[in-house]
């Protein structure tokens, strides 16, 4: 067990929604569930780097509702898109947001 | 409840977290629901087996031998396994390279994910709600508080753990450092230099 660990990463059946470059807005919500989305980055606009493939969602799974696993994409954002214009210059955030967290921009 | 008044004798030497966790280890070993040995296992685990060490040497394999470097960048996950390296909070592994344009950053700022099977257990500053909230907002002012100055050109990218993908920072090679060994070189790779904020040691 300690040596396994527990991976998290399950089959997804749907194509992917976003590709690498697409431009993507965090949603902005305040959801009364568990999210994985940091409230610093919803309604912010970022591009896709990476996608993931299906992992387990923490929205549901936390609350003992189901996996329902997700597509994971790991999403770039400016700093000054973020934090505004007083954003420390070359700065970037990077977070991994499942597939409901985010929209096309 | 925090026991914070000490206006009462206790009956025994303990502090009151050693207390409180003996008290419990007691309780769920006499109810059955704990094996003692299995608590031996996972303590001796992450004290002794579980540590910065395993990933310095991923670090210091990256540096001297190009095709691991390659395969680490592709496929951290069993790059660092075929090193004998897994487990809890390894499952799903990224490295990522510092360049000289950009210097990576490894934050959890909804709570403390970590790369235990490369570098152990969190320190005590990674999980506190100021390195949390401060290093995603002024990277540049964390790390200069940590001893580290950035040229202002290099990029600063801060890697936020929000899901279950854990983020191990390769630092660039030290100049002066050619020619030495893969364990030699593992001796320079600091834990700080893994998370980003900090820079590998420079050879004496």
């Amino acid at each position: 067990m300690l040596a396994r660990g527990t991976p998290t990463d399950r089959p997804v059946a749907t194509r992917p929604r976003f590709a690498p470059g697409d431009r993507v807005r965090a949603i902005n919500a305040t959801p009364h569930h568990h999210t994985r989305l940091p409230r610093y980055l919803r309604g912010h606009t970022g591009t896709v780097e990476a996608e993931h493939g299906g992992f387990v969602l923490p929205d549901t799974n936390a609350h003992g509702q189901g996996e329902h696993p997700g597509r994971l994409y790991t999403v770039v954002f400016d700093g000054a898109e973020v934090w505004g214009a007083g954003a420390e210059p070359g700065l970037i955030i990077s977070a991994d947001l499942w597939e409901g967290y985010l929209d096309h921009a | 409840m925090p026991h914070d008044h000490h206006d009462h004798e206790h009956d025994n030497h303990l502090d009151p977290m050693d207390a409180r966790v003996r008290a419990l280890e007691t309780i769920l070993t006499r109810k059955g629901l704990i094996d003692p040995a299995a608590v031996d296992a996972i303590i001796d685990t992450y004290a002794h087996k579980v540590g910065p060490q395993n990933g310095a040497a991923v670090v210091a394999r990256a540096w001297t031998d190009p095709d691991f470097a390659d395969w680490l960048r592709r496929d951290a996950t069993a790059a660092i396994a075929a090193m004998g390296f897994t487990g809890r909070q390894g499952e799903h592994m990224q490295a990522v390279f510092n360049t000289p344009d950009q210097h990576n950053v490894i934050v959890c700022t909804l709570c403390s994910c970590y790369p235990w099977t490369v570098l152990g257990l969190p320190p005590v500053w990674y999980k506190s709600p100021a390195y949390r909230s401060r290093v995603v907002l002024e990277p540049r002012a964390v790390l200069a508080e940590f001893g580290l100055e950035l040229p202002t050109d290099t990029k600063v990218r801060v890697w936020d753990s929000t899901a279950e993908l854990r983020y191990l920072v390769v630092p660039m090679r030290p100049e002066g450092t050619e020619g030495m060994g893969p364990e030699a070189l593992a001796a320079l790779v600091t834990r700080e230099s893994m998370v980003g904020t900090g820079l590998p040691r420079v050879p004496a």
